[in-house]
Parts: C-alpha cells; structure tokens; sequence
C-alpha cells in the first residue's frame, strides 16, 4: 500500500516530508506541496487502510492544513493522482485504480502544453479517455512518451519510490565537568569525538571535505577554526592530527570547558589502482604532511610551481601541492613497454637570483668585457648575446637584452641589460 | 596473494622488457634498488644510482653541473610517477629550467626560502621541513639545496644534525641528496659526488655566437678514483 500527500497551498519546505517521516521512514519528497509515502508493512498498528488516512488526515489537521489530501492506493501513481484530483481522503480499492482515476481529468498528469493542446484536439479530456485508447496506435503516434502515459492514466507504476532522506548533519560534541589546559588531555577528547563521527561518516558512505572545531571556553568566549586539507578524509587520526597541528599555532586563549566537531560531508572517493604504476600517496598522509609544513604553507613558499603562458623570463606561479595521477608526463606504447619516452638529457639550469642582482659592466664595441655584482665578479672571456625581449606593453612592460657570459675565473652567468630601468643584472649562474 | 605467486608475477613482468628502474610493484621493498639517474657512465660509478636510506651529496664549484645532474634524476623519476621533494633555502630554482630538464613540475614540492641574503635564516627551518618530509615517507628523494649557502651558516648547525637525518632516513625507502659547493657530509653508504667545470663550448660566430653546453668531470669521491665525463646541454 502506498500513500500520497497534497497540499494545494504548500506547507514550509520540509514540512510534508517531516509529517511523512512520522508515520514511515520510507518517503519520498516530489516538491513542496506532494509526498509518496510506502505504507507497506503498518498492517498490524492501524487495523485497515481507512483508519491508517484518518490517522495521516488527523496529523495533518493537528498542523492546521486542513486542506491537505490523503490518499491511499495499491500503485504509487493511482495514490498520487488521486490525491491530486479528489481531494479529502480518499482509498483506492487493489484492483480498482484504472477505474478510479478514469473520470479524472487529462491536467492531473505532468504533461506540457503542446501534449495538453493535442490531446484537446483529440478530445481526450480524461484520464479513462486516454487509458481506453489503444498502446500501438499512441507508440507510432508519440513515441515512446504514448504507451507511458497510457500505463500512468491506468494507475500503472513505472519507476520505484526512491526515499528522500531528511538532511544529515555529522556533528559530535563533549561537555567536560573540568576544563582541560593544554593540547595533550585534549588530544585524548578529539579522539572521542572524532571517532564516532568518522565512524557515522564511513556508514554513510562519505568523507569530511572540512570539519569546523568549536571550543567553547572557560570565559565564555568560544575558540572556532575551520580546517579544509587538500584531500577530503574520514579517518580519525587524520583529523585528530591536523586539528592538533593547527591549534598549536593557534591556540585556544583559555582552557577547554566543551568542544563541537562539526564535519562538512562529501562523497567518498573511488581509486582505481594500478599494477605497473608506482602507489600513489595516500591523501590522509600528505595532507598530514603539508599540514606539519604550516610554516612554509602558510607564507605560500611551498607548492608545486607552475609555468605561465609568456615569454618574460623565469615566470611561473606557485599552486598547492596536489600530485594527479601517474602517468601524465611520460608514455608508453603499448606491447613490449620498451618504448618509454624518457626526460631529456642533462641540461644546463639556471639558478636564479631572486631579485636579480644589480651588477656593473663594462663594455667594448658594445659587449660585455667585465662583470661585477655581489658574489659575482671577475672578466669576461666568452660570450652569446645579445638575445633581445619585451613584453607585457599592457601592463608592466619589460624589455631586456640578454647575454651568456663565462668568467675567468669560472662560471657562466646569465646577465641582461633592463632597457626600461637602463641597468644591468645578474638573472642567474648557469650549472 | 602468496609471495611465490607475486615473485612469478612479476618475474613474467618483468620477463616482458618492462626495465629494471620502472616504478616499483606495490608492496615492494624498495630500499634494495638505487636511484638511477640515467646517465649511462655516472649510473655505472654509482654502482646502479643514488642508494635508498642514504645521505648522498653533490657538490663542485659554480657552473660545475650539480643541478643539471639533480634535476634530471629528478625528471627520471617524477616522470615515472614518483614524489620528489626540493629544499631550497637560497631560493635558486628555476622552474623553467627544471620543465627543460623534463621534469614533471606538479610532482615537485618545492620548498623555497626567504631568497638571497636570507638564506641562512631559513636554514635551520629548512633542515627541519627535510626531517618532516623523510619522515613522511612520500617521496622517492629529497633534495636539499645548499650550493650558494655561506660555509659559516652550515658550521652554525647542531653538530648533530646529519648524524640525525641519516638514522631518519636509513629505514625509508628515500634518498637525501645534498647540493653545494663543497663536501658537506654523507651516509655510510652514501656517494660523494664532486663534479668540476671544464671548458664551455660555444657555437658561431658574434653576434649569432650560441652558448652549446659544458663538460662537466664528475667524480665518486669515496669509493673509487675512476671519473666519468658528462655533456651538459644549454637550453634553447
């Protein structure tokens, strides 16, 4: 037996779920103002259909919707549109749902304009009108949309009740009799409170994306920190651990007298692993990792860089630290694997100095013959230049003439003439 | 699954030319297999690579070619899919450089200082975030960038601080590897590699003069006389 809810004037959002939710967990939400309930198995507390509506009808009353429709049917569809179309309360007999909704009229169906506009053409005004009319002749008429909405204006079920679970807040919290001082004792209680909550996540199949800690504190005042790691987790130590971390650089300004974890859920992920390619790190421990690196993190001097689309020298931006999967720089033909498409050989690097070091320079017949900096001095027995560029007009423009030069007294150093600050730089030594 | 059956499994893996520095099986102990940097007569002085578990180091004057050979163990191994770890208190690196040496940048974390001058203040933070990163057990190597640090702000460090770092990292499956300019220190079975500029090769004539490359003569300082010579090439 299923049940169906309507309110022509919709009740709050939730509402009609929360009124369905009272008589059976197994309830699905089609909007603000309808709900399917599936009343099987609630034989043995109301003693027939009829009393198990007035009961639902009675509910509704006590919430002062007194122009809520109950109806009860043997097929999803024939209590949905009954409820839809008779109004009050209403009990479809098993057997008798075609019969029942026949005289109803066409609109009762979730049909567009243009269906609605043909079918007035047609003159199918009703439900039975429709449900009379032979499946074949609306197949090559409408599709595949014809026999369905014959089976529907028949009472016929076509997809199963899908519930609609009420919203899942994952939060634990711990009054203490006595405030704990210090990070150790509460490292013990983020235990017992991470613990249930990352268990009641992995029930749910879902991980924590953030988690919010809410300390609430001996002076009334309350401590709150937000943590969102590169990766989501739901394992207890994780979290205990960052949490750990985080409040080490900021902590609490008074001892602990209750704390809250509330965790942001978010579907758990699916790795698919490889047999050939190397482990990938786990998410838990390299989120664990960057967390014990705050000090650079935070200044944003650790990352993975990154190359950016212009020509200007050395440019590149600092992006957080999230190896993908293996396999993105290199490839393999398939078969023998004895072609692998290796790195390079051996290149001379630039090692940069950041900023360029300001330098003076002599020159003969417009060349480099000397080069004195901090750290860097001496003659200049070779050279390659000059390589001119320029760039970024729009913005701050830089424009620059760059030489390779190699020292007497060794080393190879890139060095460049600034044309719009008219000086000259040492960018780097090259090893 | 039972040993027997993965050893023959991956013996038939391995049967099908798929080679020997290939990413290692999951469960593998790793600690056995070297580092291999790729270049054919280094690999052969260092008796197969850089070993596992160890503190190695790079060192030689400016322009000698020690990031020029660590960036391209480091492009071997982040193009098979590995970790690496890059600390530099100096603030040297050039990503750029480091993308021409075929390194795959976002399997990089580079950890950089506070740059020139600064260098030494960043250098007791940096040898704690390379304790951190051994510890994590993530990455294949970590590389600790020391060449251009002042000698004085390396004589300032606990006396103990490498002692610490090799016993953290000799149950890891990692590889410490330290560049500067002059030998700092090194495992027990560790390689010292001391490399020496030799004379640039250029190209054309001004003003089309093309800086080519340089030699570069590297030497296994510990464990045997024998050198090798390697070709480094500039970037285009």
């Amino acid at each position: 037996m299923f049940g169906a809810l309507f309110a022509p004037a919709p009740p709050p959002d939730g509402a009609l779920l929360a009124l369905a939710h009272e008589f059976t967990p197994r309830a699905q939400s089609l909007g603000p103002g309808e709900a399917l309930l599936d009343l099987h198995g609630l034989g043995r507390v109301w003693s027939g259909p009829r009393e198990l509506a007035g009961a639902l009808l009675a509910a509704a009353h006590a919430r002062g919707w007194s122009d809520l429709c109950v109806a009860l049917a043997s097929t999803r569809v024939a209590a949905l549109v009954a409820a839809r179309g008779r109004g009050g309360l209403t009990v479809v007999e098993p057997g008798q749902e075609a019969a029942t909704l026949a005289p109803l009229p066409l609109d009762l169906l979730d049909l567009d304009e243009d269906r609605r506009d043909l079918f007035r053409r047609w003159g199918v005004h009703t439900l039975g009108e429709l449900a009379a009319l032979p499946a074949r002749g609306l197949s090559e008429r409408l599709g595949a949309l014809g026999p369905r909405l014959r089976r529907l204006a028949r009472g016929e079920d076509e997809a199963p009740l899908v519930p609609t679970r009420a919203a899942e807040t994952f939060e634990c919290a711990l009054e203490l009799e006595w405030p704990v001082d210090g990070l150790e004792p509460l490292s013990f209680l983020l235990s017992r409170v991470l613990e249930p909550l990352c268990a009641h996540l992995k029930d749910r199949g879902r991980r924590a994306a953030s988690v919010e800690l809410d300390l609430g504190l001996v002076d009334g005042r309350r401590h709150r920190r937000a943590l969102r790691p590169a990766a989501p987790s739901a394992e207890p130590r994780t979290w205990r651990t960052l949490i750990l971390l985080d409040l080490e650089s900021h902590p609490p300004s008074d001892a602990v007298q209750a704390l809250t974890v509330r965790a942001e859920p978010t579907p758990a992920r699916t790795v698919q692993f490889s047999l050939l390619d190397p482990a990938q790190p786990s998410p838990e421990r390299l989120a664990e990792t960057m967390a014990r690196l705050v000090e650079w993190t935070g200044a944003g001097r650790a990352g993975a860089a990154a190359l950016v689309d212009t020509h200007r020298s050395g440019a590149f931006v600092m992006e957080t630290f999230a190896p993908g999967p293996a396999g993105g720089a290199r490839t393999r033909t398939s078969g023998d694997g004895a072609s692998v498409t290796g790195p390079p050989g051996p290149r001379l690097a630039l090692r940069a100095f950041r900023p360029p070091l300001p330098a003076q320079v002599s020159l003969r017949d417009g060349v480099p013959v000397f080069v004195s900096a901090s750290g860097v001095r001496g003659e200049v027995v070779d050279r390659a230049g000059p390589w001119r560029a320029s760039g970024d007009w729009w913005d701050v423009a830089w424009s620059r003439e760059e030489w390779d030069v190699a020292l007497a007294a060794g080393g190879l150093y890139r060095i460049f003439l600034d044309r719009l600050r008219e000086g000259w730089f040492v960018e780097g030594e090259l090893d | 699954m039972s040993s027997a059956l993965k050893d023959a499994l991956e013996d038939l893996l391995r049967s099908r030319r798929l080679q020997s520095d290939d990413p290692p099986l999951r469960g593998e102990d790793r600690r056995g297999r070297a580092l291999a940097t790729g270049i054919a007569p280094l690999d052969d002085l260092l008796s197969g690579g850089f070993p596992r578990g160890q503190v190695s180091e790079v060192h030689g004057a400016a322009s000698s070619g020690r990031t020029a050979l660590v960036l391209t163990l480091v492009a071997r191994l982040t193009r098979a899919g590995s970790l690496v770890a890059w600390v530099d208190p100096a603030d040297r690196l050039d990503p750029p450089s480091a993308a021409a040496a075929g390194v795959d940048l976002p399997r990089l974390l580079w950890l950089r200082g506070e740059g020139r001058g600064r260098g030494e203040r960043t250098l007791l933070p940096a040898i704690s975030a390379v304790g951190t990163l051994l510890g994590s057990g993530l990455f294949e190597a970590v590389v600790l960038d020391l060449a251009g640090v002042p000698p004085a702000a390396r004589q300032r460090l606990p006396g103990t601080t490498w002692i610490r770092l090799q016993r953290l990292i000799e149950d890891q499956p990692t590889a410490l590897l330290l560049v500067a300019d002059g030998h700092v220190a090194h495992g027990p079975g560790g390689a010292t590699l001391a490399m020496k500029a030799a004379a640039p090769r250029w190209s054309g004539a001004p003003p089309a003069r093309l800086l080519r490359g340089v030699g570069a003569e590297v030497r296994e300082a510990r464990r045997s006389l024998r050198g090798a010579a390697v070709e480094l090439q500039a970037c285009s």
